[in-house]
């Protein structure tokens, strides 16, 4: 039976910190709803959150998406997005009531494909088309580095003052192989692995909306874009297996492997003292290193989000997980007018990567014709799910320049200003 | 009168010191390819720490502090070098100590003797171009270099950190790649020193073609360098066949030298990157010329513009090289003098080596274009050389021209600067010998006559140096001229830049944006004290000013966020982490 066209969207914006949660709930005209959650993760909550924050979440998302029809998106498998599908051994987690409310479907970037690292040629995966599986075997050596990462900040060999960026953008990339067995299997269907200009696997769910997907260009996709700089997918195997000279023995025994015994001065902490100001400023370079190292593959992990766009009666939704530049430079290409001129008309922009500077590209604000300086209706409203003082003040999240701008020419939602006592904050779209 | 050493004579200016020629890859006879290299002599503390190197060998990745090295005094006075091989007897090679390679790669001092002698090497070559010392362009006399700073596949100059550091990583087969052995990485890096000190506004973000400056030049000197080894080149010319006094013309082509070892930078990094790539981190020779490279987008990004000037140069180079070969003949059929070959390498090589270096005197010190690079190097041949008679100039105008790189807009019609028409400038408030070295008497230079040099006086003027620059004339006299650099600053809204400047700002800047503008110039006096050229980037041209911001507004320089600190580690590992292009 044709289901009735839908006439407004709730959209729940969940207060999860540094992180993303959003429950979007079409009302159709025969009153029914049907669900899609896109993205369940934290990395930070705010201080004095209370213990089971993320259970009282799961447990709302629970209660409103009841016996509906619901689907879940996962952008990208960084932390912040996907900790709360991680189930515990006790069955009681957020991941498990999640699988238990047996979403249709789980869509997912391309790059979650399984096996796609070793069966790339395979009738099924050819789709994904050449470079696909170094792409593949690239996130994980990211996983890999994180963890080195990690562990380096764990071991105080690093600048204080560098500790805390470090591990917190280690530690969203480390691997949640929890949380991602969990999404590949609590469908009720095959999950669907989607890149740019694919079908979304949501239009069964969602009847009477087009359900663009922008985001992410396949490697041979991406390779059409000349005009920037990328990172071949070898080289992250390249710096994992670099990486590991120095930290493999210190990970396995607690001790560092030293490169010549021999020819030992000093291991510290007492080094002489005409050797320190040296010793200090490589351990700051080293650290600033390392920085560099974990942007990169903070960035290269953002851009395999999913970028999609709700197409929704009269309006248009935007939803691109923690897309950045090199994710949206496909979607935003001259040659993509279809793409250009879904972007021109957005009604509604999720902000991409918790108001990073470099997640909503000047080229793309720019496109949106609904911003503007008055309120009133026909005005683009924004949600930003953020935590401020989370990264450094170089990198400040949510970038200042940018909340402004948002606040001066949208309807901007915040997580960041939400009441503790608040749970999430509901916004209505007429469609 | 006795000197320091006892010896009625002036002590030696030189100590011979054993380095890895290119790097531990690189073999003749499954033999590390090894030379004794000239360095300034000086009295060495244990690191080997010297008057501008202070090795200290820390590792990060360990918390490691190792042994320094010490060379022990010898009864000439020079140092000893403990890896030096034995003497050649009767004309034989020389014979290798067991365990000798093994050696040079296990024991940590001979890598900080390495890193000492490549970076004292490179910094020789440089005060000997110029005929001055030159600073580092970090803060003290003394650079530190950390030969084993962090388990990574980088190695960067930090001018914050006051040093050079070197990674290791391990490789593909397992094995542990040190940065600090590769010839080529270590002289890169001393080399973005050295130009840091020179040029300290070339790191700032300006256009494309400053972000690969940098990095080309430091290509273009450790390539260059090479070739003032002639045992070395001799033996790498046809690295795998039998050697002998001749060589086959074979090996002596364009393209065959452009894939040989000599051609290629930081082999070893390059097989430790990934296996399929070519051997080498790059060789920038091979690039296809004739193609409008400039405005290519892909070659809008700063690593591979930077390989445009290296192509560019060491086609050059190898034109050159071909000519002179040519006027020698062969030996025999098909076959040339070995040591001709090199000699001749040698002399191109030195001479085009010399002309970069010195070319950075008669560069503008802020926004350096390609085009600017060009005329100072044409200029610099045509003081040295007016007649062309090598044909250097005329190979470098073809070779820059093959890849889309033409001479600055206000230069001669042979691509040189112009000399400056020194009518109505007044000499009368300033003192000669005071201009030679004080920059206070310089800015008065320019006060009285800032009209007459065309500098606006609306903004801040800073003359940052004032240096000599000795050379040996054509007619085979010392000259000693004199550079001084000024700098111009002006910090405006962007609202005010067009009526300001006529600068046009990209349309969706914020009007109230701090923008700050540069300018500046180097003048050069004739030994004389005469200004004999003026070479500047006016801060009142509209064209360049409005380029350059669009290329800042573009590339998110201006959005705050980039750590110019770091900046040259941050393009090192992305021009590690780029994919391999395709031709």
């Amino acid at each position: 039976m044709a289901a009735s066209a839908p006439t407004s969207l709730n959209i729940r914006t969940y207060q999860v910190g540094f992180g993303d949660c959003f429950l979007l709930s079409f009302i159709y005209d025969d009153g029914k709803k049907r669900h899609v959650l896109i993205d369940f993760g934290t990395k930070a909550l705010p201080k004095g959150t209370p213990k089971g924050h993320m259970l009282r979440i799961a447990k709302n998302i629970e209660a409103t998406v009841g016996e509906d029809p619901f689907a879940v998106v996962a952008t990208h498998r960084h932390l912040d997005h996907i900790s709360g599908f991680e189930p515990n051994a006790q069955g009681s987690g957020t991941g498990n009531i999640i699988a238990r409310m047996k979403p249709t479907v789980v869509v997912q970037p391309w790059t979650e494909q399984p096996d796609l690292a070793e069966n790339a040629k395979a009738p099924a995966l050819k789709r994904f088309g050449k470079g696909a599986a170094a792409r593949v075997a690239a996130l994980s050596d990211v996983h890999e580095i994180a963890a080195h990462v990690v562990d380096a900040t764990r071991r105080g060999q690093l600048p204080r003052e560098m500790r805390d960026r470090l591990s917190f953008i280690g530690e969203d990339n480390i691997k949640n192989p929890g949380a991602v067995k969990n999404l590949m299997t609590m469908g009720q269907k095959k999950p669907v692995y989607v890149f740019s200009g694919t079908k979304s696997g949501l239009d069964a769910l969602l009847p009477d909306v087009k359900v663009h997907v922008l985001g992410p260009p396949t490697v041979a996709q991406s390779d059409k874009i000349k005009s920037y700089a990328k990172t071949s997918d070898q080289y992250w195997n390249f710096q994992a297996r670099a990486m590991r000279a120095g930290t493999a023995s210190a990970r396995s025994k607690g001790r560092s492997k030293v490169l010549f015994p021999r020819h030992v001065a000093s291991a510290g902490p007492n080094y002489p003292v005409e050797a320190r100001w040296l010793i200090y400023h490589a351990r700051l370079a080293q650290a600033e290193q390392l920085l560099s190292i974990v942007t990169m593959l903070d960035k290269f992990m953002n851009n395999t989000s999913v970028i999609l766009v709700f197409e929704a009666g009269s309006k248009k939704l935007l939803f691109p997980g923690d897309a950045q530049l090199e994710n949206w430079l496909f979607a935003l290409d001259g040659t993509n007018d279809k793409y250009k001129a879904l972007l021109q008309s957005v009604d509604l922009y999720k902000v991409g990567h918790h108001g990073s500077w470099n997640a909503t590209p000047k080229k793309l604000w720019a496109l949106f014709k609904k911003k503007k300086a008055t309120s009133g209706p026909g005005r683009l409203k924004t949600l930003m799910s953020t935590l401020e003082g989370v990264f450094h003040e170089d990198h400040e999240v949510p970038r200042g320049k940018l909340v402004t701008e948002l606040k001066n020419q949208s309807d901007l939602v915040s997580t960041n200003k939400l009441p503790k006592s608040d749970l999430f904050k509901d916004t209505l779209v007429q469609l | 009168m006795r000197h320091a050493r006892g010896s009625r004579h002036s002590p030696v200016n030189t100590q011979k010191l054993t380095i890895i020629a290119q790097d531990p890859s690189i073999r003749i006879g499954g033999k590390i390819v090894v030379s004794e290299v000239d360095v300034p002599a000086e009295e060495l503390l244990a690191g080997p720490r010297g008057y501008r190197v202070n090795v200290i060998d820390f590792d990060t990745a360990t918390s490691t502090l190792y042994k320094p090295a010490v060379l022990k005094r010898a009864r000439d006075g020079q140092y000893e070098d403990p890896f030096a091989l034995p003497p050649k007897a009767n004309g034989k090679p020389r014979k290798r100590p067991k365990g000798y390679d093994k050696t040079l790669v296990s024991d940590p001092t001979f890598h900080a003797q390495n890193v000492y002698a490549i970076v004292m090497r490179t910094l020789a070559q440089f005060e000997f171009a110029l005929g001055r010392r030159v600073p580092w362009g970090s803060q003290g006399h003394q650079i530190h270099v950390a030969p084993h700073a962090f388990a990574d596949a980088n190695a960067f100059y930090s001018r914050e950190h006051r040093g050079i550091f070197f990674g290791y990583f391990t490789g593909p087969s397992n094995r542990t790649i040190y940065t600090c052995l590769s010839h080529d990485v270590v002289a890169h890096e001393a080399t973005h020193a050295i130009l840091d000190g020179i040029r300290s506004r070339y790191l700032e973000p300006s256009s494309p073609d400053q972000a690969a400056f940098h990095e080309g030049f430091a290509d273009i000197i450790a390539l260059l360098s090479i070739f003032s080894l002639p045992d070395l080149v001799g033996q790498l010319l046809d690295r795998g066949t039998p050697r002998g006094r001749m060589i086959s013309k074979a090996h002596l082509t364009t393209e065959a030298l452009k894939k040989s070892v000599l051609l290629g930078l930081a082999e070893e990094m390059g097989v430790g990157l990934s296996a399929g790539r070519d051997s080498a981190l790059r060789r920038s020779a091979k690039l296809k010329p004739g193609r409008p490279y400039m405005s290519m987008p892909e070659f809008s990004e700063e690593h591979d513009r930077g390989e445009l000037l290296v192509a560019a140069m060491m086609n050059a180079f190898l034109e050159i090289w071909m000519s002179r070969l040519k006027k020698i003949g062969f030996v025999a059929a098909g076959k040339r003098d070995r040591s001709l070959v090199v000699e001749e390498g040698a002399r191109a090589a030195g001479h085009l080596l010399t002309m970069a270096i010195r070319a950075l005197d008669y560069c503008p010190p802020t926004d350096i274009t390609f085009a600017d690079y060009l005329s100072a190097l044409l200029t610099v041949d045509r003081e040295v050389v007016p007649d062309d008679k090598y044909g250097y100039r005329a190979a470098l105008l073809t070779h820059f021209n093959n890849f889309d790189i033409r001479h600055a807009r206000g230069a001669d019609k042979d691509g040189t600067w112009k000399q400056f028409d020194g009518q109505g400038l007044v000499y009368a408030r300033t003192h000669f010998d005071s201009m030679l070295r004080d920059k206070e008497e310089v800015f008065r230079f320019i006060w009285e006559n800032r009209k007459a040099l065309d500098i606006d006086d609306r903004g801040y003027v800073e003359v940052q140096s004032v240096r000599p620059s000795i050379r040996i004339g054509p007619d085979g006299f010392t000259l000693r001229e004199t550079v001084a650099e000024y700098v111009q600053i002006m910090t405006l809204q962007a609202r005010e830049l067009k009526t300001a400047f006529k600068i046009t700002s990209p349309p969706d800047l914020p009007p109230t944006m701090r923008i700050r503008i540069f300018g500046g110039g180097a003048l050069i006096f004739d030994e004389y004290g005469q200004l004999k050229y003026k070479i500047a980037n006016r801060i009142e041209d509209a064209r360049r000013q409005t380029a350059r911001l669009k290329y800042l507004w573009e590339s998110g320089a201006l959005d705050g966020d980039q750590d110019e600190g770091l900046r040259l580690a941050r393009l090192h590992r992305a021009r590690m982490a780029r994919p391999e292009r395709s031709e």
